[in-house]
């Protein structure tokens, strides 16, 4: 556990302290975000941790440990720290970079190596990479050998520092992505710096939105932020379009499928369009033997195809995507309904059967019931955008 | 310490600065050697390293020349020139041209290749010529390494003039060199004082130069680095 | 061009070269190890780099001759056993091409891997040791290679002082008009000292095996020494 205890931090000739009387408790095995614009003292309040930058008043503590009273070099050897562009030894190779800290407490190298392949595989890096130099990773890459040199040592504690900031958007939503399956397996306590709220809200167990000067505007898990932000700075910071990102913690489990409008492409055109008359449907979903979809049909274009034909022949559209029924969130529905042709969209299992389908309606009796609660998430908020 | 006394006392005794053999008189045919010398070598290295270096071929010459230049000993050439020419003393000068040239060549061509790639990538994508670029954008990024080239050249033939002196060459050397014949290390104190009084000078003409022919921006520039 | 007497003299000739080799790779040397903490303090403490590359500017401008002459009152005439008056200013001379080295290949680590260095608990010799001097390496080798040839050459000048090892052989080939002496002089001393600056190459080369694999490493490129 990380405390703060009324920790300030002046840098001489500024008039304005960089960290201004921060309290701020970090609990043990979660994943703590420090969010805010530029100069806000989030990144001062991080290097205070490992002492990197020194707090001019109050106290800090790790593991009920006052920081100030360890030597530093030892201090940081138990805790991990992965920036922006990793800082990895050019001059080492992959395996003996991600085994530093190891063997400079005091591991053989043997041992050490044998560590950073457990960890190599942790990251999701190839064996054969580990004789390979820095510059020959990608950014991606760098970034990964970066937060597996934090963790060699099993500390406890890891420091994060915009790690993901550097590298292009599909990299890092791949790497955090990657972070939240390590955390999940390994469960450190984790802080974790950034200027993309998105990416706080993604990643974070608990958020702490900063404001300019140093001092703390909120401090919670993200989905009661989205929910309830305490004033306007941090409903600002957090954007316009926060009550549909609050759907991402909401599941689509929730939501009641309809099956009517499925279709299977057996059936004659015949068939379906006394079905569309005696169910009031004016779009079809076809799916095939398997359940899989095919594609949406409108009932419209039914009058148009040979009475004797299948639906397998019939001109089905595509478009959008469909959403998994169980593990995806609201905010999955709702952009795949948003985005299909037939203002419905498709809930699918993990192989990719449908299940049902959802509509507009539905989508906003369902949000209503659950935002309209007392704000908590249902168990198990899920992530996915 | 008393070389140092004797040397000073022959500085300046009177006789030593009136006549032929007076340190002006000397002090004067040196500066001539190292001026034909210098703009010789200039002549031929600056347009050399400005085109290996506004074209980027030929990289590899530049390299080879800087470490032979290093490499060849100042006195053996200077001998070399002498002996093959029977005593001319412009075959002395060719080889103080010789030893010139690296320094000025190696620093022109870094000068230019070091204009930031983007600098000349601007500069042609407004449209510059290629002659445009090398005066109007690169030639002025490499003034400070040129002129470095200049005043290492100018060093360096100072030191080897004082060194022809050996095969009968003018200028400050004579004081070392026949001191050293006579066994007159008072002469050779005083001579050696006035020659790195003359190579100092050298160098703060240069700084000063600089001052004037480097653009401020690039000047402070440098200095932050 | 008397091959003849190359060939009949090779005995001196080897004893010459080996006593030019002497007598400009020990300055070398002690020019390294004086100007890797000399170098490393500058780093360390900004305010003694300007004085220092003041003083190595300086240094630069001093002709040999003049500076091996300054030497003579105390340290006397070259001879094969007095060779001090050689070995301190071709010192100064290496010690001014390496100090600006040093200090650029320390400055070249980039301050990501200083600051990850730190972070990881690296003291600040250790880190010294093992992270920053390590990357400095190709900078220091730079100018450790012109030193050395420019070392080797050096010392012929100071035949006319007393001894200058394969310098010997301008003068006598002087005094007794023989041109072969000096070609052979010339070209032995340009041997030896590209001979030296591939040996520093390949050593470079071997203490530097993350390099071996990067294509985007260039060969340094020599900085504006601020006068």
């Amino acid at each position: 556990m990380i405390r703060f205890d009324h920790v300030t931090k002046r840098y001489p000739g500024s008039a304005v302290p960089a960290v201004n009387a921060l309290d701020l408790e970090v609990p043990d095995g979660q994943t703590m975000v420090l969010v805010g614009p530029s100069g806000c003292g989030k990144t001062t309040s991080l290097r205070m941790i490992n002492r990197m930058i020194d707090l001019t008043e109050g106290k800090i503590f790790v593991n009920d440990q006052d920081i100030q009273q360890a030597d530093p070099a030892k201090l940081r050897r138990g805790i991990g720290y992965v920036i922006q562009h990793a800082g990895l030894f050019p001059h080492r190779t992959i395996e003996d970079n991600i085994g530093t800290v190891p063997v400079l407490i005091g591991w053989g190298k043997q041992k050490a190596r044998r560590r950073a392949g457990e960890l190599m595989e942790l990251v999701g890096l190839d064996a054969n990479m580990a004789r390979r130099y820095p510059h020959q990773l990608s950014g991606g890459q760098q970034q990964r050998v970066g937060v597996a040199r934090a963790l060699a040592a099993d500390p406890p504690v890891l420091l994060m520092d915009e790690p993901f900031s550097a590298v292009d958007p599909i990299v890092r939503a791949i790497l955090q992505d990657e972070l939240l399956r390590i955390q999940a397996e390994l469960r450190k306590t984790v802080v974790f710096v950034t200027h993309d709220v998105e990416e706080a809200i993604k990643v974070g167990d608990r958020v702490a939105v900063f404001r300019p000067g140093g001092t703390l505007a909120q401090v919670d898990p993200p989905a009661r932020l989205l929910a309830e932000p305490v004033d306007d700075y941090v409903a600002d910071f957090l954007g316009f379009d926060r009550g549909i990102r609050r759907l991402s913690f909401f599941p689509a489990s929730t939501l009641e499928l309809d099956t009517d409008p499925l279709a299977p492409d057996r059936i004659t055109v015949a068939d379906a369009r006394a079905r569309a008359k005696e169910s009031g449907q004016s779009w079809f979903l076809v799916i095939d033997t398997e359940r899989l979809p095919r594609g949406w049909l409108p009932v419209a274009k039914l009058d148009d195809l040979p009475a004797s034909s299948t639906l397998a022949e019939a001109p089905v559209e595509g478009g959008g995507h469909s959403f998994h029924s169980s593990t995806d969130s609201l905010r999955a529905a709702l952009d795949a309904t948003i985005l299909s042709p037939s203002g419905q969209a498709a809930g699918v299992d993990d192989d990719g059967r449908v299940v049902g389908v959802t509509s507009y309606d539905e989508l906003l009796a369902a949000i209503h019931v659950l935002t309209s609660g007392d704000g908590d998430t249902a168990g198990g908020e899920s992530r996915s955008a | 310490m008393n070389a140092i006394q004797s040397a000073w006392a022959w500085l300046t005794q009177a006789q030593q600065w009136s006549g032929a053999d007076g340190i002006p008189a000397r002090l004067i045919q040196h500066l001539e050697y190292t001026c034909i010398a210098l703009a010789v070598a200039a002549l031929i290295a600056l347009p050399l390293g400005l085109l290996i270096g506004h074209t980027g071929r030929g990289g590899f010459i530049i390299v080879t020349l800087a470490n032979l230049g290093r490499a060849l000993p100042t006195l053996g050439l200077v001998v070399l020139a002498f002996l093959i020419t029977n005593g001319s003393p412009a075959a002395v000068l060719v080889a103080l041209v010789v030893l010139a040239i690296p320094p000025i060549l190696v620093d022109t061509y870094e000068g230019v290749q070091g204009a930031d790639r983007d600098v000349r990538d601007a500069a042609r994508g407004m449209g510059m010529t290629a002659s445009q670029i090398l005066f109007r954008a690169e030639i002025p990024i490499a003034t400070p390494l040129i002129l470095l080239g200049l005043r290492t050249a100018a060093i360096q033939v100072v030191a080897t003039a004082t060194i022809a002196a050996y095969i009968g060459l003018g200028g400050l050397g004579r004081y070392i060199i026949d001191g050293l014949a006579r066994s007159d290390y008072a002469m050779v104190g005083g001579g050696a004082m006035v020659v790195v009084a003359l190579a100092l000078s050298v160098q703060v003409i240069f700084v000063g130069i600089r001052r004037f022919a480097v653009p401020a921006g690039i000047r402070q520039q440098a200095q932050t680095s | 061009m008397d091959w003849g007497w190359i060939s009949a003299n090779r005995g001196e000739l080897i004893s010459l070269a080996g006593n030019n080799l002497y007598l400009a790779l020990i300055p070398v040397v002690l020019g390294l190890v004086i100007s890797i903490p000399l170098g490393v303090l500058s780093v360390r403490w900004g305010w003694v780099y300007p004085p220092v590359l003041s003083a190595t500017s300086v240094i630069y401008a001093i002709p040999s001759l003049a500076l091996f002459i300054f030497l003579i009152p105390f340290t006397g005439i070259v001879t094969s056993t007095r060779d001090l008056t050689l070995i301190i200013p071709l010192t100064l001379y290496t010690l001014a091409t390496l100090v600006p080295n040093v200090v650029d290949g320390l400055r070249s680590v980039p301050e990501p891997v200083r600051q990850s260095a730190t972070a990881m608990g690296f003291g600040a010799m250790r880190r010294l040791a093992r992270v920053e001097l390590p990357i400095a390496v190709p900078v220091v080798m730079a100018g450790l290679r012109v030193a050395t040839v420019a070392s080797i050459s050096l010392v012929s000048v100071g035949e006319l002082i007393g001894n200058g090892g394969l310098g010997f052989l301008f003068t006598d080939g002087e005094q007794r008009d023989f041109p072969t002496e000096i070609y052979a002089g010339i070209g032995l001393i340009v041997i030896l000292a590209l001979a030296a600056d591939a040996l520093l190459v390949l050593l470079g080369w071997l203490l530097t095996p993350w390099r071996r694999s990067d294509p985007g490493a260039s060969h340094s490129t020599r900085e504006e020494a601020a006068a």
